[in-house]
């Protein structure tokens, strides 16, 4: 009895040790309440060197918070005024809709808000976009020499079961929503449908649709442009036989989505929430997320990565990217197809 | 020999009582949170939610998916646990550590990279395959630890009766292969991650698409209710699987038993074993080995390492001392009271069990928030998350150690004089502390791997060896991946070894 | 002393125990016997704490223990396979009860059940009657008020069982104990207690000590049950029996006698040993053997009558000089137990 008593003894000790280091695993970012807390969406693997030049740059201490950026929304509207975020960095402008639907964020200064082109900011001033991705057909040229120009060529009997989408994945159905603004609901619908007789293989995500091209699974596929510079950078370009199409002439798989920023409307540090969101408004950042995910900068006067087609030059349909109504038809839409 | 009586007509002593009605209502929490966001939606909601014909396919999916991998781990699990306890197999030390290795895998790493060596394994078949391989050890430890407890005068006295060895000893394993089952099949249900990298829709698709496309809480809610209430159906199936079985072993130390000589199927045997090692645990560290040496983003960081290793095995032990001491006293009670109260207090345990990670991390998040906001965000908290999502595992192993003693020895006890909070302290406990134990190290290993609830729960800051590894992965950088991924294979061998060796 | 008095309990629809009572005083080993079923068991519970009666009182030592939990009943249990605590060693099994450092008393309780030395083995080194012993110093180490002892040999080897009988009668009269055996085995409540309750369907249908429970059992059902008997139709007038043997005469003062002078219509039960065989021809009665069991000490010989529709099983002392086949002349010795019919 004594020995079991011990070990109980023994592994709570161990366990309250290791809490406190676990704890304060990044050391100095144990919780503070004069930090900024930023909700992040993205991938600390990017953020986290442009975090450490941040707060080099703003003097602020941040602490970052990564996860799933629909699971940090979900879990900010679960949170409500007793959040702890100040800002929320999405992936993708339909989970700051959500949030700003709410009334969850608070609305920027004209200044910041400035600083990015209109259609790729909140009408209300909640958010602002930082970068933008654009949809692309990601092929394979060993089987399609030539590139393909438009989602609607996705349809030909030809590719039956060659094709590959990720329908839960958010900037897919981002681009659903173009799909249906652009070419109206019936033509949508139609095209949805006929993607999905054609077979059309369902992936989780965009990686998974990009190892499946360069793998000879399937021919084409629709992605945002930069998974493909990303496994370049990882695999090296003789891994990444696959190519980038991106598509010209206002097709709605050119559409340019936003990975943005919006700051908490309860946040306690308003103003150093602020720097953060001019900080990556802010020459520094715009040229870190180019230059490191060849993403488009937002801000005039950063230049895109020579590889990349000029933001000017894509000629993507132009909607409201975070309406949250005219996500929820898209959502709809795709039920009634049955794809989620 | 007379069939011993395996509960007690003793009224359950409010030492055990009260304890375990605590573990019955953190474990209900997320129900309650369910229910409010239902509640939210309203009746049209939920019809519209449940009445949806993708509802019902997806349903249908999902059930499939259980039912098959359920019955694999159960052919996989007995056969293994029977091999490695009974028999001469060569390397039987060797085997059952391998055998409980693969709960350290990650489901969503062996789906990657499954699909990764072979792209074409996908859909139905590729799910079963991994959710198989990363789940019997749910089976083959209560099995394992069954077999070596049982009276082997028992399979002699039916051999010489001329029944077949191999059906009585599945007769008397009845409750351990249930109960392993029925986590695995309420694992199944749970599990997102490996089957949309297989492209396989199951239930929980829809829900995280609630979550991600409409960031839309109570279509998400409902949906979790309906799993909760097939949770229901598959217990009540369990119940009457296991049966009114007693099977305690009789009370004196059952003697070692002679292994069964393989003969000629000595080579069928180590095949067998050998390939479900080979699949199930050299595959993946394999293909870490593989991401290791071809990713250009491999880089060693010792420290983030080092880091992520502390606080995963820090929060892992708080959780599986935790889960532990919340499940001891609802196991006894289910092992040793007959009553509907005590019955209904082991069943709460085991109500939210199928649940997807994110509800239950959301339903903490509820809570946390409004009522106990100090540990939002703390260890403790997560802690207490991971008991709630593991919880089932213990009380099982609680359960089913308990129920291998003999109740007798509990009352001999109290006639001598000792009150029931003693008894439990040096009988009930010491007892079962090899079975209470492995629940112990089954739960720690099933923390260090958990995903959705640490993300949401963990301190700001804090990087666990899993997150680590959603976060390399989820940038493509599978080299930089590898190290963590191989780190927490190694951590869980730890474990994993522990649990093996017991059999022996 | 232990008193338990009106006892009933049902589970659901069963009424397990009706109206029982039992008394055992100071130092007395009592039995109860009875068949499987009849609610011994759960009598034997209730008294230990383990069940609650429906209704009815028990006392142990002049102290009402109805409502308080076992652990403050001072009953002293020795279940049916010993039941050690597998965990514990010898020394600390028979020290469980008693308060920490009872050093001496754990060795007095060793050498009492004839152990000393075996302290610090583990139960599972022990012979099964070893474990029996070891169970038994352990429930009187703390000095009982009664020890309930449940079938506690049924688990031994029957050459192994007669030797721990007389063991713990031995130590359970040395030690003073007031103790009660619950057994379905009559020739162990028999041999070991000095007063036997009988025991059926959830009553007490007989109390007395061995002889007379044997001797003069309550009724047929007691008769047959305590020991083996041939029964027969018979009816009885003026002290004797007649029936397919003839006119026997019927025990004065059976339970069930008749005192009458018209006849009474009933069965007589005969013992084994009443039954005597000799040379054919010297007897009234003549049969066939067709069956003899030797068992050292004595012999079962089964004969069939021509008169008897079943054969008889006759017990003699010693060897018994018949084969199959042979003839023999079977003589009743002393007298019959009459049951009147209803």
């Amino acid at each position: 009895m004594r020995r079991l008593l011990a070990t109980v003894l023994a592994s709570a000790t161990l366990l309250i040790s290791a809490c406190g280091g676990g704890g304060g695993g990044g050391g100095e970012e144990s919780f503070d309440d004069e930090s900024v807390v930023i909700y992040s969406g993205r991938n600390k693997n990017l953020l986290g060197p442009l975090i450490d030049k941040m707060k080099t740059a703003t003097g602020v201490n941040v602490q970052v918070r990564y996860g799933d950026s629909a699971e940090l929304a979900a879990q900010l509207l679960e949170e409500g005024d007793r959040t702890r975020a100040d800002v929320f960095f999405s992936q993708d402008a339909g989970a700051l809709g959500a949030l700003a639907k709410e009334g969850r964020l608070t609305a920027l200064p004209q200044g910041s808000l400035d600083k990015v082109p209109a259609k790729y900011r909140a009408a209300d001033g909640t958010w602002a976009g930082v970068s933008g991705r654009s949809r692309v057909i990601v092929y394979d040229p060993r089987v399609l020499p030539e590139q393909p120009k438009s989602v609607f060529e996705l349809t030909d009997p030809k590719w039956s079961g060659k094709v590959g989408w990720a329908p839960t994945n958010a900037s897919f159905q981002a681009f659903v929503t173009a799909l249906r603004v652009v070419q109206g609901e019936e033509k949508a619908k139609e095209w949805l449908t006929a993607m999905k007789n054609n077979g059309t293989k369902t992936y989780p995500n965009n990686v998974g649709i990009l190892n499946a091209v360069d793998e000879g699974q399937i021919t084409m596929g629709l992605i945002n442009h930069y998974y493909w510079y990303e496994k370049v950078a990882e695999k090296g370009a003789a891994a990444v036989p696959s190519k980038l199409a991106f598509l010209p002439g206002g097709d709605p798989g050119a559409l340019v989505n936003v990975a943005g920023a919006g700051i908490v409307k309860t946040s306690k540090h308003a103003a150093n929430a602020q720097k953060v969101v001019d900080y990556l408004l802010g020459a520094e950042a715009q040229k870190y997320f180019a230059d490191e995910t060849k993403e488009y900068p937002l801000v005039a006067g950063v230049a895109v990565d020579p590889g990349l087609p000029a933001l000017d030059s894509l000629k993507g349909p132009e909607i409201d990217l975070a309406r949250l109504d005219s996500l929820s038809k898209t959502l709809d839409l795709l039920k009634e197809v049955g794809l989620v | 020999m007379v069939a011993q009586r395996v509960r007690t007509a003793l009224r359950p002593p409010p030492i055990l009582v009260g304890p375990a009605v605590v573990t019955a209502v953190l474990a209900l929490l997320p129900l309650v949170y369910l229910g409010v966001r239902v509640a939210e939606g309203g009746p049209g909601v939920v019809a519209d939610v449940v009445l949806r014909p993708r509802t019902f396919e997806l349903v249908a999916a999902s059930l499939g998916l259980a039912a098959t991998v359920t019955a694999l781990c159960v052919v996989l699990g007995v056969s293994l646990a029977w091999l490695v306890v009974r028999t001469d197999l060569p390397g039987r030390r060797m085997w059952s550590v391998l055998a409980a290795l693969p709960l350290a895998v990650p489901s969503y790493v062996a789906a990657y990279t499954w699909v990764a060596a072979f792209p074409w394994l996908e859909g139905f078949a590729g799910s079963v395959l991994v959710l198989t391989l990363v789940s019997y050890p749910y089976v083959y430890l209560p099995v394992a630890a069954a077999l070596a407890r049982l009276d082997p005068g028992m399979e002699d006295v039916a051999r010489s009766l001329g029944r077949s060895r191999f059906g009585v000893v599945i007769r008397q394993l009845r409750p351990s292969v249930a109960a392993g089952g029925l986590l695995v099949a309420l694992y199944v249900l749970a599990e997102f991650g490996a089957v949309s990298i297989m492209r396989f829709d199951v239930f929980t698709t829809v829900i995280y698409t609630s979550y991600r496309a409409s960031f839309d809480r109570t279509p998400a809610a409902v949906l979790g209710g309906v799993l909760v209430l097939i949770t229901l159906v598959i217990m009540m199936l369990e119940a009457r699987s296991r049966g009114r079985a007693a099977y305690a072993s009789r009370s004196g130390t059952p003697r070692r038993p002679t292994p069964i000589p393989l003969g000629a199927w000595r080579g069928p045997a180590l095949a067998w074993s050998g390939l479900a090692a080979a699949l199930a645990v050299a595959f993946p560290l394999v293909s870490i080995g593989y991401w290791l040496l071809q990713g250009s983003s491999t880089r060693l960081d010792p420290g983030a390492l080092g880091q992520a290793a502390i606080a995963t095995l820090g929060v892992s032990a708080g959780g599986a001392l935790l889960t532990t001491v919340l499940a001891v006293p609802v196991g006894i009670l289910a092992a040793r009271y007959r009553t509907r109260f005590a019955a209904f207090l082991e069943q709460s345990t085991y109500l939210v069990h199928a649940l997807p990670g994110i509800v239950i991390a959301l339903a903490f998040v509820f809570f946390a928030v409004r009522y106990a906001y100090p540990l939002y965000q703390r260890t403790p908290l997560l802690v207490l998350a991971y008991a709630v999502l593991f919880l089932p595992a213990a009380v099982g192993a609680v359960r089913a150690s308990v129920m291998q003693s003999p109740p007798v020895l509990e009352e001999v006890a109290r006639s001598l004089g000792r009150r029931p909070s003693a008894v439990v302290r040096t009988v009930t406990l010491p007892l079962a502390l090899p079975g209470v134990l492995a629940g112990a190290a089954l739960v720690f290993l099933t923390c260090m791997k958990e995903l959705p609830a640490t993300l949401m729960l963990r301190p700001t800051g804090m990087e666990t060896l899993a997150t680590e590894l959603w976060t390399q992965t989820g940038s493509g950088a599978y080299g930089a991946a590898a190290p963590y991924a191989a780190l927490l294979m190694v951590l869980a061998a730890i474990p994993g070894y522990l649990l093996g060796r017991r059999s022996h | 002393m232990l008193v338990a008095r009106n006892i009933t309990k049902r589970f659901g629809a069963v009424e397990v125990l009706r109206g029982v009572g039992l008394t055992v005083s100071d130092g007395a080993f009592a039995a109860v016997l009875g068949p499987s079923g009849c609610g011994k068991t759960t009598l034997l519970r209730i008294v230990a704490g383990f069940e609650r009666a429906d209704s009815g009182s028990v006392s142990i030592g002049g102290r009402s223990v109805g409502d308080l939990p076992p652990e403050r009943r001072k009953v002293g249990i020795v279940p049916q396979e010993a039941a050690l605590f597998p965990h514990l060693t010898v020394s600390r099994n028979v020290g469980y009860g008693l308060p920490r450092g009872s050093r001496e008393r754990i060795e007095e309780m060793l050498g009492l059940v004839g152990l000393a030395g075996f302290g610090d083995r583990m139960p599972h080194e022990l012979s099964g009657g070893q474990q029996q012993r070891v169970a038994l110093a352990r429930a009187l180490a703390p000095g009982p008020g009664v020890v309930l002892l449940d079938e506690p040999f049924s688990a031994l080897d029957r050459g192994l069982r007669s030797v721990v009988r007389d063991d713990v009668r031995d130590v359970l009269k040395r030690a003073g104990a007031t103790a009660v055996l619950v057994t379905h085995d009559q020739e162990e409540a028999l041999s070991m207690a000095d007063e036997v309750a009988v025991m059926r369907e959830g009553r007490i249908v007989q109390v007395g000590t061995p002889a007379a429970v044997y001797g003069t059992p309550a009724d047929l059902r007691v008769a047959t049950f305590v020991g083996e008997a041939v029964v027969l139709p018979a009816s009885a007038s003026g002290g004797a029996a007649d029936c397919a043997l003839g006119r026997i005469p019927v025990r004065t003062g059976a339970v069930a006698g008749n005192g009458g002078t018209s006849p009474a219509a009933g069965h007589v039960a005969l013992r084994p040993e009443q039954f005597r065989l000799g040379h054919p021809g010297d007897d009234r009665l003549r049969g066939r053997v067709e069956r003899v069991e030797f068992f050292g000490h004595d012999a079962v010989v089964t004969v069939r009558l021509p008169q008897m529709p079943a054969p008889v099983r006759a017990r003699t002392a010693g060897e018994a000089p018949y084969h199959p086949g042979d003839e023999v002349g079977v003589h009743v010795e002393g007298a019959a137990l009459f049951y009147r019919e209803g």
